[in-house]
């Protein structure tokens, strides 16, 4: 059984195919790295199976399944109750005036009591044969548009991100403002079960998750190295410990696939050598990781698979030694450049 | 815990202000119900960074909703708290209303929606003048049953409290990750739609509830044109000046912008009519018909020299200075 299964999958912004008929899957508990030069397509993988972009063609798969909204009777109920309200809503708002005139101030006689039925009656009378074409426009137009706004949020972030991938992002986008703590309970949104009402009236159920929750949260920073920093600013922390609490916050999801979009990008050797034992660590825990990475020593180190691409097009698939010794990879890295195009700088 | 127990002072000073100074309590009712407005506002823009240039038409739903649901020449009559009730479910509905087509709308284009929706309101109770009564406003309104002063302590007190708890919480952590990074947020799961909806919500029903205080406070609905975009710049200034964000600074900057209004140039216009330094026939010499553009003037200095607003919160003051700490 595969986790994550992309399969001949094509992107194409206007005329430029930025990924063409790649097919990649990766199994549970599996280390697999996507590497290639620079515009090869890599990050838009990933877009696409976190759910940012919609694929031209072909299908991403995560446990078997699709990963959008499916369309299923809730949809077609909310639809409808959409379409519903907004008929009535047309209806009233049309007949507005001579609704309040009949009803409202032709029954009311100043400071006597007020017949609520009698005015219902003529509230009916008045909207007889006049409804029907507000109400059949209001219809149509209101499931139009909720199938519209549907159709067009059936492939969100959101969505992947609680079937259960987690991302990291090339350029770091942390919530900079916010502290390291806050910044990984925001991770551990979707677990929560505080709603509004409980978090405005501070209920019991709010002081135990918050609890709870900054335990673990706790927890995942030491995990990661980072628990000394827990209140500082997200932004001020060094450069490789931002790109650790990005993987603590996507580790705060407990996703079943994380993916890494360049985790050692600006990392001293030091560094690096720590995240290379960090990322066996997290694929200990039972996540796999789906990683795209320059550095050549992190992918050779602790890879199970390498895809390469290249131009949008994949040109090689399997172990790290098979590979590090694909003519067409090496021609791909090291066709224009004469030696150390294996290196990153 | 040394902040916690200002807080209290606060509220026993102005508890106690109207036994000290009348005066000044009198003057201060306007500020409570304008620093709701704020408060309102500061959810959308201060908290999710949604720019909302319409507020005023959700003061403006309210304080008609109170005044209709109140009135005598209405049958409704449902009397103070019914009807304040009444008007926060109102509003609340009326920004899931305004919200649901257009939350998809990003950063200045929502800001023209917004600006839009405020222009339609008016606009509509103008012309409905079967219900509105068109531009004389409905009046009048029965008094409310506390004195109001404290009627409007309380409701500000009520509306800081429950402000306060959602920033502190799983949701208002959420709208600020959304104001921070939004795709980053819906990447980790945050259903930004929702929570944007649930701050329009919360928002316009805060400045509905403004509105209807406004209402009882007047004995009028006030009419049409009181509420344009005048008022939603002012919401606008006052949580600029007091601080995007942060609870305390939109209090703050209530007191000083609509403060700066009714108490400093009303002073000071009292005390140059009484060394008669301003003749009646020069309008130039009023200093209240300078005060849009000491309103401007001050918001020129603000944003060169405090751009975090006066009671910066903690988050958007490190946004504005990069502190190499």
């Amino acid at each position: 059984m595969t986790l994550l299964d992309i399969n001949e999958l094509t992107v194409k912004f206007g005329g430029l195919k930025a990924v063409n008929n790649v097919t990649v899957s990766v199994s549970p508990n599996e280390i697999v790295s996507l590497i290639g030069p620079n515009g090869a397509g890599k990050t838009t993988v990933f877009n696409v199976c976190t759910g940012i972009y919609e694929p031209t063609s072909g299908r991403v798969c995560f446990s078997g399944t699709d990963v959008c909204r499916p369309f299923c009777w809730q949809t077609a109920l909310g639809l409808a109750l959409v379409g519903v309200i907004t008929a009535k809503f047309l209806a009233l708002a049309v007949n507005i005036e001579s609704l309040w005139a009949n009803a409202i101030t032709g029954n009311y006689v100043y400071q006597q009591p007020f017949p609520w039925m009698k005015a219902l009656i003529s509230a009916r009378e008045t909207l007889a044969g006049h409804w029907v074409l507000p109400a059949s426009i209001g219809f149509v137009v209101g499931i139009a548009g909720a199938f519209a706004v549907w159709q067009r949020s059936r492939r969100a972030p959101e969505i992947s991100a609680r079937a259960g991938i987690a991302r990291t992002f090339q350029n770091i986008r942390l919530f900079n403002q916010m502290t390291v703590l806050n910044n990984v309970l925001i991770g551990m949104d979707t677990q929560l079960r505080t709603q509004l009402w409980h978090a405005a009236l501070r209920l019991p159920l709010f002081w135990r998750e918050r609890r709870e929750a900054e335990k673990s949260a706790v927890e995942i920073l030491r995990f990661v190295g980072i628990d000394r920093h827990l209140n500082e600013l997200a932004e001020n922390l060094s450069y490789g410990d931002q790109r650790r609490l990005e993987i603590a916050r996507a580790l705060a999801m407990k996703p079943k696939l994380l993916m890494l979009d360049e985790p050692a990008a600006g990392m001293n050797p030091n560094e690096t050598q720590g995240l290379m034992g960090l990322i066996r660590k997290i694929r200990e825990r039972g996540v796999t990781v789906l990683l795209i990475e320059h550095h050549m020593q992190v992918v050779m180190g602790i890879s199970d698979r390498i895809a390469v691409l290249d131009h949008g097009e994949k040109i090689a698939e399997g172990t790290p030694k098979e590979v590090c010794c694909d003519p067409k990879v090496i021609e791909a890295y090291l066709g224009k450049d004469e030696g150390g195009g294996m290196r990153d700088e | 815990m040394k902040r916690f127990r200002f807080h209290w002072l606060f509220l026993a000073g102005a508890a106690l202000l109207p036994m000290v100074s009348p005066h000044l309590s009198e003057v201060l009712r306007p500020i409570f119900i304008m620093a709701i407005l704020g408060l309102g506002l500061n959810i959308l823009t201060g908290f999710t960074g949604i720019l909302n240039l319409g507020v005023a038409a959700f003061m403006a739903v309210g304080a008609y909703s109170y005044a209709i649901l109140t009135c005598d020449i209405y049958p409704f009559q449902l009397g103070f708290w019914g009807a304040t009730g009444a008007a926060i479910l109102i509003g609340l509905v009326a920004g899931v209303l305004l919200g649901l087509p257009t939350i998809r709308l990003r950063g200045d284009y929502l800001a023209i929606v917004t600006l839009g929706f405020g222009e339609i309101v008016q606009d509509s109770l103008k012309n409905l003048d079967v219900i509105t009564k068109g531009t004389q406003g409905i009046n009048p309104l029965p008094a409310p049953p506390h004195p109001s002063y404290f009627l409007f302590l309380g409701f500000l007190s009520v509306v800081v409290l429950i402000n306060r708890n959602l920033e502190r919480s799983r949701v208002g952590r959420a709208w600020i990750s959304i104001r921070e990074d939004e795709l980053a947020a819906s990447c980790m799961g945050v259903n930004v739609m929702k929570m944007k909806l649930t701050a329009f919500a919360l928002g316009a029903a805060q400045c509905s509830l403004a509105g209807a205080l406004w209402a009882s406070f007047l004995g009028s609905s006030g009419e049409p044109g009181n509420y344009d975009f005048q008022i939603s710049i002012i919401a606008l200034c006052i949580v600029i000046v007091g601080g995007m964000g942060s609870i305390g600074g939109v209090l703050l900057g209530a007191l000083v912008m609509v403060g700066f209004n009714t108490i400093v140039l009303e002073t000071f216009t009292n005390f140059l009519k009484a060394h008669q330094l301003i003749s009646s026939t020069n309008v130039f010499t009023a200093p209240g018909n300078w005060k849009y553009m000491l309103f401007g003037l001050a918001l020129i200095l603000m944003m060169r020299f405090r751009p975090e607003g006066l009671l910066p919160s903690k988050s958007v003051k490190a946004e504005l200075h990069h502190d190499p700490s």
